[in-house]
């Protein structure tokens, strides 16, 4: 297939939906701090829009409805991602760390 | 547009802004607390007034039928109910009962707008209100005492969520991609022909993942046990009961999607039903703390009602509705008397219910009556609820999981009744006098009624549970 064709195919940023999914999902086990833990997270749902994008630009009927989703997932993504981030503040003044390994008196 | 559609949601939503106005003042909690249980009333008898209405708002997203009208009684139900059983709230600081409050509301106003959803977007979005609003009630309890599990509880709560959240958005892309449409009637035609295709079976689990996590099943459970230690008492009672009816009713929602070519997803539904069950049983033997024991309690009951919702029957999902809602009413006997003997909002080990049979005889016939159910023995609800799901997922052909599932309730039997034989069968010394306010007993006898209502005439709820279904099929 033509390099200069990939730009312009679907399966281009399925694969691409599918790697960020993949990473965020590996970052999510591998990670030791919780910041680090959220950023796995925002690539979870990054690959999530590219999958909404992609699709609404080369198989929906109606192109604008995987746009709007996407708008809706990143606003939905920063008040998450504030929520978490107050969370962690929380954690962090009264543990001294954010390292998943310090902040384990749960069983969990 | 008809407002009285959308009247109890409106309910809520004005009580939330009442609430948000009286956070910005220097109102104390009482004042919260008298507007929340205010509003609380008013949802439920608007819900109750509502629930013949059909209709569709917003350009059809928005589904109002005897389905979703049933399912928001139910959760103004117990909304109510866990106003009442935390209503002195002994496990959040004064300063901040406005906040809490108003975030309690805003997350029954987003389990209600779930029920309603017939579209992926306003899904997404509902669910996430209801979510989001939980997150924060988890580290706002009091930390004066020098607890700071709550703060672990709620961060381990809010990654999971939002992983949850991703497996679902991803799975919603690919329905939308081969679909391309978001509304749940669509979709049902056009999945239909293509159900045999991977991408529609991965799809359409990575969507039920979503709400597994809401409902607590195996692979989505890591979060339960340490919010639920984790949180305060009253906020516990919330998160085990309101949020599991509504992810029972999305389920149900959802796995109507199913064609007769989706065995792969019906065979998950079943290895995650049986894994559910054994691990919430197994783990919930061992525990100490009587929070993190019906946390793992809860997540075998998750492990039930899949039995229900994976037969894909008018009769599996109505004894699924039937048994959540029976699961609800049996939590909240067991966080009635979890709320009303600590002290000062504590947690409670297993042994600090010694000799409650002296210290409070009624609230230790709630605990024993709740326990009971739960383990399912008659004539209470639990036991009917296990019956009927067991029964007909054995006419389904469901052999060797029912058999599973009666060895499960076998285990089960034993640490729940350890709680009762603590209560009934040791001495009270060296454990403080429990205060019992009137309230709290009126709600624990009630509670107890309709433990026993359900489980002697299961008859009727059942009638107006598989009604209520019907509309979906």
């Amino acid at each position: 297939m033509d390099i200069l064709a990939l730009q312009n195919s679907l399966n281009t940023y399925l694969v691409l939906g599918a790697l960020l999914f993949g990473f965020g999902a590996y970052g999510m086990m591998r990670n030791r701090t919780f910041i680090g833990m959220l950023i796995s997270a925002e690539l979870v749902l990054g690959g999530a829009s590219i999958n909404f994008m992609a699709f609404s630009r080369f198989l929906a009927p109606d192109p604008t409805v995987g746009q709007i989703f996407t708008l809706f997932i990143m606003g939905l993504a920063a008040a998450e991602a504030a929520i978490a981030l107050s969370i962690i503040i929380a954690v962090y003044r009264n543990f001294k760390s954010i390292d998943t390994d310090d902040v384990a008196e749960l069983e969990g | 547009m008809n407002i009285m559609l959308f009247a109890p949601e409106l309910f809520l939503l004005t009580g939330a802004l009442v609430l948000f106005l009286l956070s910005l003042g220097s109102a104390g909690g009482g004042k919260a607390r008298g507007t929340t249980l205010l509003f609380a009333i008013v949802t439920v008898a608007s819900a109750l007034v509502c629930l013949h209405l059909e209709g569709s708002l917003f350009y059809n997203a928005y589904r109002i039928d005897f389905f979703s009208q049933f399912i928001k009684l139910i959760i103004a139900v117990g909304f109510l109910v866990v106003l009442l059983v935390g209503r002195q709230l002994k496990g959040v600081a004064d300063d901040v009962r406005a906040e809490y409050y108003l975030f309690l509301t805003m997350s029954t106003l987003g389990l209600m707008m779930l029920v309603s959803s017939v579209e992926l977007l306003t899904l997404f979005i509902a669910l996430e209100l209801s979510s989001y609003s939980l997150y924060l009630l988890v580290p706002m309890r009091d930390d004066r005492a020098g607890s700071r599990m709550q703060m672990e509880g709620a961060i381990k709560y809010i990654l999971f969520g939002v992983v949850a959240t991703g497996i679902m958005l991803f799975g919603m892309s690919y329905l939308y991609g081969l679909t391309g449409t978001t509304y749940l009637g669509e979709l049902v035609t056009r999945l239909h022909p293509i159900m045999a295709q991977p991408a529609a079976i991965v799809g359409l689990a990575m969507v039920l993942c979503g709400f597994f996590f809401k409902l607590a099943v195996f692979p989505f459970h890591f979060w339960v046990p340490d919010v639920y230690q984790g949180a305060s008492n009253e906020t516990t009672a919330f998160i085990a009961s309101v949020p599991k009816i509504a992810a029972v009713a999305l389920l149900i929602r959802m796995t109507t999607l199913i064609a007769p070519g989706g065995w792969p997803v019906v065979n998950l539904l079943v290895v995650l039903a049986v894994a559910s069950m054994f691990y919430g049983n197994l783990v919930a033997l061992v525990q100490k703390d009587i929070k993190r024991m019906l946390g793992f309690s809860g997540i075998a009951h998750a492990g039930y009602v899949l039995l229900g919702i994976l037969t894909l029957g008018q009769n599996g999902y109505a004894t699924a509705m039937y048994y959540i809602t029976g699961y609800l009413v049996m939590n909240l006997a067991c966080f009635l008397v979890i709320c009303a003997v600590s002290p000062k909002g504590e947690n409670l080990q297993i042994d600090d219910l010694s000799g409650l049979h002296q210290r409070s005889p009624l609230l230790a016939l709630t605990l024993a009556v709740g326990m009971f159910a739960l383990a399912g023995i008659p004539p209470f609800v639990g036991f009917m609820g296990k019956f009927m799901l067991l029964a007909n997922a054995l006419n389904e052909g469901y052999l060797a999981l029912v058999i599973l599932a009666a060895i499960n309730t076998a285990i089960s039997i034993f640490y729940y009744l350890s709680v009762v034989r603590v209560a009934y069968t040791t001495s009270p010394e060296g454990y403080p006098a429990v205060q019992v306010a009137g309230t709290t007993k009126l709600v624990g006898v009630l509670l107890m009624l309709v433990i026993i209502a359900m489980g002697v005439l299961p008859t009727a709820m059942m009638n107006i549970a598989t009604s209520a279904v019907r509309v979906l099929l």
